[in-house]
């Protein structure tokens, strides 16, 4: 009992925040509710990021209807690699990548053929809403498959490495680097079991590992170490993520990009609950930013001042500069 | 975001102090018990006269019966009687039963039988009572006896009260010459009350006998004599052979001043016998049978008690819905509980009040477990959702019929009542454990499945607890409380219990 109190203690010293304390304070205070369809559906975050000028995958096709899985080979065609994804899913769930072609059939990025009737069934599933927050009937997104930058070759297994970064009001105040691992099934998701490692905001120069909620050092699949690997183009990514909040218009979101050896940065999606293992990653809390954040907006508002993307990045490079 | 969470605090606030002020009123001005067991004691009070009847004139038997002005409500009053009339008149502090009848022979038996009990009583009036009176005439060697008596107790003592209960123990001193001379040889309560009257009378103290039973089961009993005297205030009680002071609160008046208990006409050799003996009645029963006379019961008429009995059942398993839910708010957000949906546990609860406990968690994990490993099956067929849920579904309902038919004929009467358990719940259940089964892996299909079934089980173990079910069913004012609680936790921003040991790994450096 008195060690919970103690670590609880610590914990709040150190400035964690938990769930309760993202979502009353964050979540609730900074999201409008009338915007998450903007970031729960892919293809609407989509459409807006296209509009705003910034990078995302090319979407191939939308699937509506029952009926429009008849379209399917038809969309495919002349695609040898493609993601499907549900328009409304979290947390990664009902994702197939599709890596080649295969006699006929698909070879997903984990080496497994599939039928065409197979992703057929998919399809059918994700309208049916079976992958969709709500449960709802939902909508599935063909699109570009990215393909990771060489850089993360010997730090990721399968699937594609992404950088997370927390934007809270325009400005990026915890970023990280998740990678796939065998366990994760190549997706980038931590409580799959993918890695993250935290990133310094000023250099992009990755931190420690953690893996589930374990500090870890290198990948469990490599054995590489994770720290100290240079992220590549890392001011167009905090860039890009300071100009989601003018895309979605939510004051607390969760940017996902991806880097892509042909494209560069993109924006794969948004999340408006963004996790809290980053803290681990990053071996920091996010209150204390969040804080220093909310003092610095409320201050601008006072001024009569607002500041562009570039002027938020730099500002927070200069605050959380590890 | 200030101004909001000012405006959450006067609410909270608002909510609570109202809850607990509507609560507080109920139980202690309208003395509403506040657990079940609560219980009164009802008593029985027999009256046996018996007498011969002379069989040539009319017969005509007047009786006493408890005034009942005090702390004491009658609930049911009957005269048994073949042959006569009865009538009942109240005279100055008493009540006077008459039965008559124009012939009759042999022997007859009357009884008088009275049901009351001591809660929800109205309000008693002000006493009053005289509080002079002329002294009796006294002649000779009685006269000089009282007066020598008298002096000492004058010396010592300084009111009313302490004057009567030191003629008492006077009178009850037996090396008292005095005494002894105005007692005579009787040392009866009857003549010891006859003398604190000679003697008071002379200090032109007024005093007044009345005649009491003890409520106390099993024996039968004679009505004792006290005394009582008005001070101006209230009346001061003594018993004239102890000097014991005060009433006891297991006496009951049957009725007061000197007049002998029953009086007969036209008859020879009554006799009259008690018979008391009590019952235990559930205390919130009594309050809605003691009738409209205290606002107690007119206000249980305008809360849940006002409903039919069967609709009360209904609302008795609702009113315990919101514990369920605080059960899961708790355990989710303060201990970091992960369940399947947010209030299937509740429901699932629910359904255990059907089943029992142990049963009901057997049967939920065997259905489960049987209905997951039948989506499996149904995952090769590549169905669609709606269709493979449907399937599930019947599959669920045959599952149950199957059960419900083997423990019948096995003789397990317990599994008949799964046929109620809603199946819809399981279902789904089923579906969504069966999702989380593939996307999160077993092991987490399998802690949520265990969360859900404790927080089922906790929630179940709260919302059939007896008393607490009787008291958010009679004080409903609970439930504010709990809404206040509950937009507490709305606001709540501490760590979950689970995050303590998720974040254990920023303080190994």
């Amino acid at each position: 009992m008195f060690g919970l109190i103690k670590t609880w203690r610590e914990l709040e010293a150190k400035g964690i925040m938990g769930i309760n304390r993202r979502n009353a304070d964050y979540v609730l205070k900074y999201n409008k509710r009338s915007l998450y369809p903007v970031v729960d559906d892919k293809i609407l975050t989509k459409e807006r990021a296209i509009a705003n000028g910034i990078n995302v995958p090319k979407m191939y096709g939308i699937i509506e209807t029952e009926k429009d899985i008849g379209k399917l080979e038809q969309i495919l065609a002349g695609y040898d690699d493609f993601v499907i994804k549900p328009a409304q899913g979290a947390g990664g769930d009902g994702i197939l990548v599709i890596a080649d072609r295969f006699e006929g059939r698909y070879k997903t990025v984990s080496g497994k053929i599939i039928s065409h009737d197979e992703i057929e069934y998919q399809v059918s599933n994700i309208l049916t809403g079976l992958y969709s927050l709500g449960g709802g009937r939902d909508r599935a997104l063909i699109e570009y498959r990215v393909k990771p930058d060489p850089i993360f070759k010997s730090i990721s297994y399968e699937g594609v490495p992404d950088i997370r970064i927390i934007v809270l009001q325009g400005y990026p105040i915890m970023g990280m680097l998740r990678l796939p691992t065998r366990q994760s099934g190549g997706k980038a998701n931590l409580h799959q079991g993918a890695i993250g490692v935290g990133v310094d905001l000023a250099t992009g120069l990755t931190l420690q590992g953690t893996w589930l909620n374990n500090k870890i050092s290198k990948h469990p699949d490599t054995t590489q170490p994770v720290a100290n690997v240079q992220l590549p183009h890392w001011q167009q990514f905090m860039e890009l993520a300071a100009s989601c909040h003018e895309l979605c218009g939510l004051g607390y979101i969760g940017v996902d990009m991806v880097l892509d050896q042909e494209q560069g940065p993109l924006i794969l999606e948004l999340n408006a609950r963004p996790g809290l293992n980053i803290q681990i990653a990053n071996n920091a809390g996010l209150t204390p930013r969040a804080h220093a954040i909310e003092a610095h907006v409320a201050q601008l508002k006072k001024d009569g001042r607002s500041e562009t993307p570039a002027e938020r990045v730099a500002l927070v490079q200069q605050l959380f500069a590890v | 975001m200030r101004s909001l969470t000012l405006h959450l605090k006067v609410l909270i606030i608002a909510l609570v102090s109202l809850g607990i002020l509507v609560t507080a009123y109920q139980i202690f001005v309208l003395n509403i018990p506040v657990t079940e067991h609560e219980t009164d004691n009802l008593w029985n009070i027999d009256a046996k006269i018996e007498f011969q009847a002379s069989g040539n004139a009319p017969v005509k038997l007047q009786m006493f019966v408890p005034p009942l002005s005090d702390n004491y409500t009658s609930l049911n009053e009957s005269f048994i009687s073949k042959n006569y009339g009865v009538s009942v008149n109240k005279q100055n502090d008493n009540r006077q039963i008459t039965w008559s009848a124009r012939r009759n022979a042999g022997k007859q038996t009357l009884y008088y039988r009275m049901v009351l009990t001591t809660r929800y009583g109205a309000e008693q009036a002000k006493p009053t009572g005289p509080t002079f009176r002329e002294s009796l005439p006294l002649e000779g060697m009685e006269k000089i006896a009282a007066e020598a008596l008298l002096a000492p107790i004058r010396q010592h003592s300084a009111d009313i009260e302490t004057f009567i209960s030191e003629t008492i123990k006077r009178v009850n001193n037996p090396d008292d010459d005095n005494s002894k001379l105005l007692l005579g040889r009787d040392t009866s309560a009857e003549r010891k009350a006859d003398v604190i009257d000679l003697v008071l009378s002379i200090a032109r103290v007024p005093m007044q006998r009345l005649h009491t039973l003890r409520l106390e089961g099993g024996s039968s009993q004679e009505p004792e004599l006290w005394i009582r005297s008005f001070n101006g205030k209230k009346w001061l009680y003594f018993n004239p052979q102890t000097g014991q002071q005060g009433l006891p609160a297991d006496r009951l008046v049957w009725w007061y001043g000197d007049e002998p208990l029953f009086n007969l006409e036209g008859g020879s050799r009554p006799q009259v016998s008690f018979t008391i003996n009590s019952s235990e009645i559930n205390a919130i029963r009594l309050a809605q049978l003691t009738g409209s006379a205290s606002n107690a019961t007119s206000f249980l008429d305008y809360s849940l008690y006002g409903l039919p009995l069967s609709t009360q059942q209904t609302y008795q398993v609702m009113i315990m819905i919101p514990i369920g839910v605080l059960v899961i708010l708790i355990l989710r957000n303060l201990g970091g509980l992960q369940t399947l949906g947010t209030f299937t546990p509740v429901l699932i609860a629910l359904a255990f009040r059907e089943t029992q406990l142990g049963f009901g968690v057997l049967l939920f994990s065997l259905i489960t477990a049987l209905g997951l490993s039948l989506r499996s099956y149904l995952e090769h067929l590549k169905l669609q959702m709606l269709p493979r849920l449907s399937v599930v579904l019947t599959f669920v309902v045959v599952l149950i019929a199957v059960i419900s038919l083997f423990s019948h004929k096995l003789g397990l009467e317990r599994g008949l009542s799964i046929s109620l358990f809603p199946m819809v719940i399981l279902t789904m259940t089923i579906e969504r454990l069966s999702i989380t089964w593939e996307e999160r892996g077993g092991n987490t299909a399998f802690k949520v499945a265990i969360g859900t079934l404790l927080a089922a089980t906790l929630a179940h173990y709260l919302m059939s607890i007896q008393e607490l079910n009787y008291f958010v069913f009679t004080f409903p004012g609970v439930l504010l409380i709990m809404v206040g609680f509950m937009l507490a936790m709305g606001r709540y921003r501490g760590y979950r219990l689970t995050e303590l040991f998720r974040f254990k790994a920023f303080l190994k450096d």
